[in-house]
């Protein structure tokens, strides 16, 4: 069908308006993080036209970038009160780890439940569900106790399985629905020709489900990056994740919005190289079993 | 030359180098006949990637005193090795200790200090649990004068540690402390639950050139503050408005500003039974005098708490405030905002009339200067609670506290001494961490200062019943002010009777 100008037009303007509207967030926000804060909170408020700065990035990371705009002042000696990088890369090791591990059991358990007959598995499925339902809150003071009497207070080992534990039931739930919709027949013939229900998973099922074990990947990574319950409540100076660090640039004279937004704009990029690196399957993933034969 | 003379003429020379009044080279002369000149020369000459003249030359003159230092390394070292947790919010005082003093104590002392920077509400969530758990996972408590009642019995009174002879700092002085905040914020039923720490409180901060331009004088009165605060209003309106606010719908901050607005026309929260009186004749008057004052406020005063009304100010869209006067070294940091320079400050309003003491309840002592703070104390389930009474006799003896004014941003000392100290007073002109607010904050402690009861249920009524009601109330959910006020008194009367 031959479309007008007009329409045509009229689409790219709709479609870039939509990525407008979209980016328009990200992009206030990170240039807020290149501002002087008395550039922040102008009225009317300005977009493009200040000076900028890589203050914000300097105090956040400690380091000198060395470039000077004309008014560059000098970080605070050894980095200031708002000097966040080494939580930065906590949330990195935490996130990435905690998936890893939530992923790792989660395909295991996820299969079995596709997979095999046993006596309770549509129960143990709702079972898995209902430890969802409880609020975050209502587990994170337990939660302190017991993780003070086992010396995980404070350690990379106790966020990372507290992490992994959060999401393992939305990966099970996922990933089963994956397996689910990859037919039985293709194992029973595989079992039929000798193979183990171990090769089976990880030579024929696993390859075919990557996608859908890359869509889980995300989420859970993205959960564990941006989950702050359970950081605040279960740390206290050996590690902080981004959004627990975030909360602290607010101050009894004011908010740092210059700096919150220097490390949230840092934030995105890890969390976007996660996504870039899957994303070939992660929109496979997404849409796997959306279409069903 | 004494020492302190010596460190008082670096600073000024620090002073005048950063302004631009004088030249390096004048600067490394003097410095030089100070006997700092190879220092200084270092520092000027090695621009490295953390080297900064004027920073670097401040931290000269701005170190602990080695008698100070003498007395940690001796008194802390039988605690080497130690790692103490302190858990506080991210304050001037705290913030300074913790990113360019502790390093002093740890190296001589060899205990180590982590201090956990939390906004104050997560603060409380860390000491809430801490206490119910009895673990100990905190050594020292930030303690805000709300919280004073409900931690009363988990912290050791410093007077009963004092008596510890062996670990006390000589000339420790907790006399030195100002007699009205220790009452103000130390002092429940008796014990004394910890020592004044930091003291934000409320003053008149102005805009000279605003004000000049009108032809206007800082108000006196509770009725010249509103009348400025109209004409201000009226000439350069909605722009500029002539007073900011601190009125977020269910934020402690609504609560603070409501009481400076009671206590200044007479009224008191308690009676001396115990009772609810923010809806007797006074407590409307003041009621009816804020509604009124709220109009020469800016358009969206009630999402801001003293966050947002430090902002108004900061980016000139008012030309006032009653509040804070920590925010005060913030307006005057050119490199902050725009109005460097142009504020000034004064004693807050004065009440139309005043209730005693004795004429309320719970401790609470009626006065426009509403006042916050906070205490720190040492935890009585701290697994190290004498290397903890080490640190915290450092952290508020009166040299540190003289530090962590001078390098904290001209935070409000808590200590008589501090306020007379060299190193503060040097920083008393415009600029960054300017200290030029002081003797008002000191005067309206002695004179103006309102402090909040004492009661366990405080926390509970002054940072959720008071505040969501007058919320409700500023957002039309109550039909009158008496309607509003009656039911908060219903509200308290409940929690109080629990």
């Amino acid at each position: 069908m031959n479309q007008s100008a007009f329409a045509r037009t009229t689409r790219t303007i709709a479609g870039w308006a939509v990525v407008g509207l979209f980016f328009f967030p990200i992009y206030f926000w990170t240039s807020v993080a290149f501002r002087n804060a008395k550039d922040i909170f102008n009225w009317p408020p300005i977009f493009f036209d200040f000076q900028p700065t890589v203050r914000n990035f300097e105090q956040v990371f400690g380091i000198s970038l060395g470039f000077d705009f004309g008014n560059q002042e000098a970080v605070t000696p050894g980095g200031g009160n708002f000097y966040m990088a080494p939580r930065l890369w906590d949330s990195i090791v935490v996130a990435s780890l905690s998936t890893v591990l939530a992923i790792a059991v989660a395909t295991l358990a996820s299969y079995a439940l596709s997979r095999m007959a046993f006596r309770g598995r549509h129960q143990f499925v709702s079972w898995v569900l209902s430890t969802r339902m409880m609020p975050p809150v209502a587990v994170a003071i337990p939660m302190f106790f017991i993780f003070k009497q086992f010396n995980l207070l404070d350690t990379y080992t106790g966020v990372i399985l507290v992490h992994a534990l959060m999401n393992l039931p939305l990966a099970v739930l996922l990933l089963k629905s994956f397996f689910d919709d990859i037919p039985a027949e293709i194992d029973e013939s595989a079992l039929l020709d000798g193979a183990s229900r171990w090769t089976i998973f990880r030579r024929i099922v696993l390859p075919m489900a990557k996608g859908g074990i890359a869509a889980t990947a995300v989420l859970c990574f993205i959960f564990s990056w941006t989950e702050f319950l359970f950081v605040l409540t279960l740390t206290q100076t050996g590690l902080k994740t981004v959004p627990v660090v975030s909360s602290t640039f607010v101050t009894s004279i004011g908010t740092a919005w210059g700096n919150m937004a220097a490390l949230g704009a840092a934030a995105i990029v890890p969390a976007f190289i996660v996504i870039l690196l899957v994303q070939r399957h992660l929109v496979r993933g997404l849409t796997m079993g959306s279409l069903k034969q | 030359m004494r020492d302190s003379d010596r460190k008082l003429y670096l600073a000024s020379l620090t002073d005048r180098l950063v302004k631009g009044q004088m030249g390096r080279r004048d600067f490394l002369r003097l410095a030089g006949k100070l006997g700092l000149g190879a220092g200084a020369l270092g520092m000027g000459m090695h621009r490295g990637p953390f080297n900064f003249v004027p920073s670097a030359a401040a931290q000269e003159a701005l170190q602990p005193s080695a008698d100070i230092l003498k007395w940690v390394a001796d008194a802390g070292k039988p605690f080497a090795g130690t790692t103490l947790k302190l858990a506080t919010e991210s304050t001037p005082p705290s913030n300074a200790l913790n990113s360019q003093l502790k390093k002093y104590f740890e190296e001589a002392s060899g205990i180590k200090v982590e201090i956990e920077v939390l906004p104050l509400e997560q603060v409380l969530q860390k000491l809430t649990l801490d206490v119910a758990s009895s673990l100990g996972t905190y050594d020292l408590y930030y303690i805000d004068q709300s919280w004073a009642a409900s931690f009363s019995q988990d912290v050791f009174d410093p007077r009963e540690q004092l008596q510890k002879t062996d670990l006390a700092m000589p000339n420790y002085n907790i006399d030195d402390f100002l007699p009205a905040l220790v009452d103000g914020i130390a002092m429940y039923d008796g014990r004394m639950v910890g020592v004044p720490y930091d003291i934000p409180i409320f003053i008149m901060i102005y805009r000279k050139d605003i004000y000049d331009e009108l032809g206007l004088k800082a108000p006196a009165t509770m009725a010249e503050l509103a009348s400025n605060s109209k004409a201000i209003m009226d000439a350069k309106g909605p722009a500029m408005a002539g007073i900011a606010g601190q009125m977020k719908s269910g934020h402690y901050s609504l609560e603070c500003e409501w009481t400076s607005m009671l206590w200044g026309h007479g009224g008191s929260i308690f009676n001396p039974d115990k009772k609810f009186v923010g809806n007797d004749e006074a407590g409307l008057e003041a009621m009816a005098y804020w509604t009124e004052l709220k109009k020469s406020m800016p358009a969206g005063v009630d999402g801001w708490t003293w966050d947002g009304q430090g902002q108004a100010v900061a980016q000139g869209v008012a030309a006032s405030m009653l509040s804070w006067g920590e925010f005060f070294p913030y307006f005057d940091d050119p490199s902050q905002t725009k109005i460097s320079g142009l504020c000034e400050v004064a004693v807050p309003p004065a009440a139309t009339s005043l209730r005693t003491k004795d004429q309320t309840a719970f401790g609470e002592t009626p006065g426009v200067g509403h006042q916050g703070g906070s205490t720190l104390a040492v935890s009585k389930y701290s697994k190290s609670p004498d290397a903890a009474w080490v640190f915290m006799q450092w952290a508020t003896c009166a040299d540190t506290q003289s530090l962590i004014t001078a390098l904290g941003g001209g935070t409000g000392p808590t200590r008589t001494s501090v306020y007379d100290d060299p190193r503060v007073k040097a920083n008393a002109r415009v600029g960054a961490g300017t200290t030029r607010h002081l003797p008002v904050v000191r005067e309206t402690i002695a004179k103006h200062m309102g402090s909040e009861p004492d009661l366990p249920e405080w926390a509970q009524i002054s940072s959720d019943t008071i505040p969501v009601s007058l919320g409700k109330y500023f957002a039309g959910g109550y039909g009158s002010a008496k309607e509003a006020m009656d039911d908060i008194a219903t509200q308290v009367d409940t929690i109080l009777k629990g």
